[in-house]
């Protein structure tokens, strides 16, 4: 309300500003060349001024005065021949006046209420340190001041991985758990952290490092799901589906029916083509923030099949309007990740069609699928 | 709500714009005096509103408040603070509000400062100094907005570009700015006297001092960009013919013939068309640079092509005003009244023939600029017109130029006699060729251009120190005369003399350094010894370091003459973890005016590091003649009289005295 308020009493004052001169009464103007008079005699007056001071020679200053003066009788008869005209007022001070009151509200808190956010109030970083509440950035932040100025806690840096994670700060999440695990040892759980976010960093492709990360952490707990799961989707990815298949059924074995990676599990040995061990297994379940971050990037249950629907529609708006880069670039990202290597190198040659390979966005399409082992040729890799 | 009023205030800004394009036009149309003044008023809200606005911002980034987008894209909260409120227009989006502040700034000051301006070219001149505020206010709200918020915010920022994270920043931009937005009122008086079809009396004398104040200024702004580029890139080079180098230049050069152009129309009543087609012509350019270096088209096509809408409507305003101008021009020129006579040989041919080649240089570096941009545009090819091409073209332009610069101050107005112009320069161009061949023999066997090229700075000097005397009639008349006729010499003259001074001073250093300098590229390991130039220098060593915002790796090294330690440089690599962007600081040690510059490359297996040192032989000059330069147009600008150029009766006034002015 006091913003309002504020931008009321803002405009009210640059309109009342504005107005101002309106209100005086009209003025004959002087004839245009009456300045020009003004100046040349100024020019005159600076002339004698200089002659006495002794600044210019007797000759120069004598020259100098009747090149004004020239100038000056120009002007003079100028002038005598230009008719004074009268003020007139057409566009009579009520109208001005009407335009200003009008205008500065009106595209004032239009524009403004097009590209502002009213009520949004400024957040100087002292006052949200001074009191945090539940701002997670700022305890965020907090942790890394506290980290900048002691950057060898260890238990510090495993505090702060899985948190970046769940903001989202794939990086961030990769280079902590790092860190924590040269300064506190390897666990199970920081290996499998780490592998996870170094999966999630690569857009869900389980990478040769991701890879030696879960089979350390496997060999100090052979019981561990996590780094059981990814290596089961690593196989996958590198297409040894008898192999992915065997891992995850192995994987299903161990874990409780109702444990909450069961659902996507599940999906992978039914998408392999084995049948699921146990129809109550597949229920879905609400995953929990730690599958969330999984999920976000590679897929699985209900999340794949909602994703396989973004994807579908997609890739039918992709066939009626050819003409979107992002779109095609989106379509085999999300082809390679759902592991439709095919389909993704279908897109990849419609894509090719619309963004030629000699253009700009095409020689981004082709290093795209070359950074994701595809390519458009139409053979198996 | 602080941010939110700064980001109400700027739209408010617009809309009095607006009001300040349209309702002092239809004053002059209808004659109606109270419109007209309203323009003046309007100027100065539009100035306080856009300040606001601007402080707001700067408010922003010093409280790093995160929720503003751009606080959060470039700034960091252990940033230094005065790399907080300088971050303020290390980005695009506050450079271009900065660009707005100083045109808007410009604006109140032609409204504070014109009240001896004829009414109606007052209020014509402020309305169309509020279309282009309009336009960028508009640009800025519509595809750039610096308050645009972010919900939730962040808890740090991602920090501004290291390379920026230095005290240049603090004053290159504002400078250039000012340089560059300092031609707009040039550009609205000239479209001014373009509509009401007339020219004033005194036309060139209001416009005269805002070009010099904008001459002034984009001198020391691309000066300072220039040293700011030298120290802080690391490649110990100090002008790359760069695109962005270039997008400023090419409104020095302009804007330095509209400088001499302008001299001759206050005094003679001369060129007048053709100084109003420089005026267009050099703001156009500053145009012209702002679109090549804000739209992304610079950095890479493609990213002109992510965000569309800011480089197609920086392109549309060019295309605006730029066409809007030259369309005025070819429809009102005619209406101008020319005058003015003189002959080929006085001052203002003199004159002229500058403005001829520095109009032909502007075009050099234009099509230099621009032919790879199109290139690229309409076929895909990539070419780069690099140094090569600038030299030849644009060095052998400067040539007959500096040959003339003497010449313009020491001929008679309106008609002049090269011959004794000649003969009083002599002695300048004599030294000048002692000078060259002095230092072809020191050289010995060194380049041969080089001599010459010095010769020709110190024969600029001489020539500008030549009128001075020549005017004061020094050695002809008593001391004491002397002294009273040099000190009573209009501040004008010694603007000139100091400019003319300043490029010869340029000049010299360009050459040295081009010529002259050393450059030695090695391995070194703690304890290494090295020659360079008359120093040798020993690597001592890395040690770490830290400061508020990045780690460091700095080497020492000791630098001894003659087996005497001298002096110690530090260089050092720098790494911000914010961007996880390393940068060089290079360590330089200056002796004179000639400078040892070490650069840190990168560390080796087994303990050395490459290291690049230069000697830089009077390198300083070519900075330091652009604070030359600089005083010559303050010391100019301080001149207030009115002048007419007095012509000089045909044979016999031009031996009198050379006090012509």
């Amino acid at each position: 309300m006091l913003f309002w308020i504020l931008v009321a009493i803002l405009t009210a004052a640059v309109a009342a500003v504005l107005v101002l001169p309106l209100m005086r009464a009209a003025v004959p103007l002087p004839s245009p060349h009456s300045h020009d008079i003004e100046v040349y005699r100024d020019q005159l007056d600076e002339l004698a001024r200089d002659r006495e001071a002794g600044l210019i020679g007797g000759e120069e200053a004598e020259l100098a005065r009747a090149e004004i003066a020239r100038r000056l009788l120009a002007a003079s008869a100028a002038d005598a021949t230009a008719g004074q005209s009268a003020p007139k007022r057409l566009l009579s001070s009520r109208h001005a006046q009407a335009f200003i009151f009008l205008c500065l509200p009106a595209i004032g808190v239009g524009l403004y209420l097009m590209t502002g956010s009213p009520g949004v109030p400024a957040q100087p970083l002292a006052a949200r340190l001074a009191s945090p509440g539940d701002d997670i950035n700022i305890l965020i932040a907090n942790a890394e001041n506290r980290l900048a100025l002691n950057p060898g806690d260890g238990a510090g840096w495993d505090l702060l991985a899985p948190i970046y994670m769940r903001s989202g700060r794939v990086d961030d999440a990769v280079d902590a758990y790092d860190r924590a695990i040269r300064l506190m040892g390897p666990t199970p759980a920081r290996l499998g952290g780490y592998a996870e976010a170094l999966v999630v960093q690569s857009g869900g492709l389980v990478t040769a490092e991701a890879q030696s990360a879960l089979e350390k952490a496997l060999a100090l707990d052979s019981d561990d799901p996590r780094s059981e799961f990814y290596l089961a989707l690593g196989l996958r990815q590198e297409g040894k589906r008898a192999e992915a298949l065997a891992a995850f059924r192995k994987l299903a074995g161990k874990s409780p029916a109702d444990a909450t990676w069961m659902p996507f599990v599940n999906r992978h040995i039914a998408e392999l083509g084995g049948p699921p061990p146990d129809a109550a297994g597949a229920a879905p379940g609400n995953p929990t923030s730690k599958d969330i971050a999984a999920a976000d990037e590679m897929g699985a249950g209900d999340r794949q099949a909602m994703i396989r629907g973004m994807v579908e529609s997609l890739s039918s708006r992709l066939k009626e309007d050819p003409a979107n880069f992002e779109g095609w670039t989106r379509l085999i990202r999300s082809y390679v990740v759902l592991d439709q290597r095919d389909k993704a190198e279908e897109a990849l040659r419609e894509g090719l069609k619309a963004f030629p390979a000699t253009g700009d966005e095409g020689k981004q399409l082709l290093a795209l699928g070359r950074e994701l082992g595809i390519d458009a040729s139409g053979e198996e890799k | 709500m602080i941010i939110e009023l700064g980001h109400y205030a700027l739209v408010l800004a617009l809309a009095t714009a607006i009001i300040q394009a349209w309702l002092p036009i239809a004053g002059v149309t209808r004659g109606d005096r109270a419109l007209m003044e309203l323009a003046s008023s309007a100027a100065v809200v539009c100035f306080l509103l856009v300040a606001f606005s601007f402080a707001v911002l700067t408010f922003a980034y010093v409280t790093s408040d995160f929720s503003v987008r751009n606080v959060w894209e470039n700034s960091h909260s252990l940033k230094p603070l005065i790399y907080k409120m300088t971050g303020v227009w290390g980005n695009h989006e506050g450079s271009m509000l900065l660009w707005l502040l100083i045109l808007v700034f410009f604006s109140a000051l032609v409204s504070l400062f014109g009240r001896s301006l004829p009414e109606t070219l007052k209020a014509t001149v402020l309305a169309v100094q509020a279309w282009i505020a309009g336009a960028f206010a508009l640009f800025i709200l519509l595809t750039s907005n610096p308050f645009a918020r972010l919900i939730p915010a962040p808890g740090e920022g991602k920090d501004l570009n290291p390379v920026l994270q230095d005290i240049g920043l603090s004053i290159h931009p504002p400078l250039l700015y000012l340089g560059y937005v300092g031609f707009s009122v040039c550009f609205s008086f000239a479209v001014a006297a373009l509509i009401e079809g007339r020219i004033d009396a005194a036309w060139a004398r209001w416009v005269r001092p805002w070009t010099l104040a904008a001459w002034t200024c984009l001198t020391a702004g691309i000066a300072m960009g220039s040293y700011w580029a030298y120290y802080e890139l690391g490649w110990g080079g100090w002008w790359f013919w760069d695109p962005v180098e270039n997008a400023s230049f090419m409104p020095w050069l302009a804007g330095t013939a509209l400088l001499h152009s302008a001299l001759v129309m206050e005094k003679r009543e001369a060129l007048k068309i053709w100084t109003v087609l420089l005026a267009i012509l050099t703001f156009s350019l500053s145009l012209l640079g702002t679109f090549l270096v804000r739209s992304g088209v610079l950095t890479s096509v493609h990213a002109f092509a992510t965000d569309p809408t800011r480089g197609v409507f920086i392109l549309a305003i060019l295309v605006i005003f730029i066409g809007g101008a030259f369309s005025l021009f070819a429809l009102r020129a005619s209406h101008l009244k020319a005058g003015g006579i003189f002959a080929p040989i006085s001052r203002e041919g003199a004159l002229v023939l500058n403005n001829l080649i520095l109009t032909t240089a502007t075009a050099t570096v234009l099509t230099g600029t621009l032919y790879p941009l199109l290139l690229e545009a309409l076929t895909g090819d990539k070419i780069s017109v690099g140094a090569p091409f600038f030299n030849m073209t644009f060095g052998l332009l400067m040539l007959p130029l500096i040959a003339v610069v003497p010449f313009g101050p020491l001929l008679a107005w309106k008609r002049g006699d090269l011959a004794g112009a000649a003969q009083r320069l002599f002695a300048a161009a004599a030294i000048g060729l002692v000078v060259a061949a002095t230092c072809y023999y020191a050289a010995n066997g060194g380049p041969v251009l080089a001599p010459l090229g010095i010769g020709l700075g110190a024969y600029l000097i001489l020539g500008a120190l030549t009128d001075l005397v020549l005017r004061s009639g020094l050695g002809k008349v008593a001391g004491g005369v002397a002294w009273r006729r040099l000190t009573g010499l209009p501040r004008s003259a010694f603007g000139t003399a100091l400019a003319h001074i300043g490029l010869g001073i340029t000049l010299i250093g360009i050459v040295t350094v081009t010529a002259f300098q050393t450059e030695v590229v090695a391995e070194m390991k703690p304890g290494a010894m090295i020659d360079v130039g008359r120093y040798s220098l020993r690597f001592d060593g890395m040690r770490q370091g830290r400061g508020p915002n990045y780690t460091e790796e700095r080497g020492h090294f000791t630098v001894s003459r003659g087996g005497v330690a001298v002096t110690e440089i530090w260089s050092s690599k720098r790494l911000y973890p914010a961007r996880r962007m390393p940068t060089t600081e290079a360590g330089i040690r200056t002796f004179g005016l000639s400078q040892l510059y070490v650069s840190l490359g990168d560390q080796m297996a087994g303990g050395g590091i490459v290291v690049r040192i230069w000697w830089k032989p009077l390198i300083l000059c070519i900075w330091g003649g652009a604070l030359v330069m600089m005083a010559g147009g303050i010391v100019s600008l301080s001149d207030r009289r009115l002048r007419v150029g007095a012509p000089s009766r045909a044979r016999k006034a031009v031996l009198a005295t050379g006090a012509a002015e």
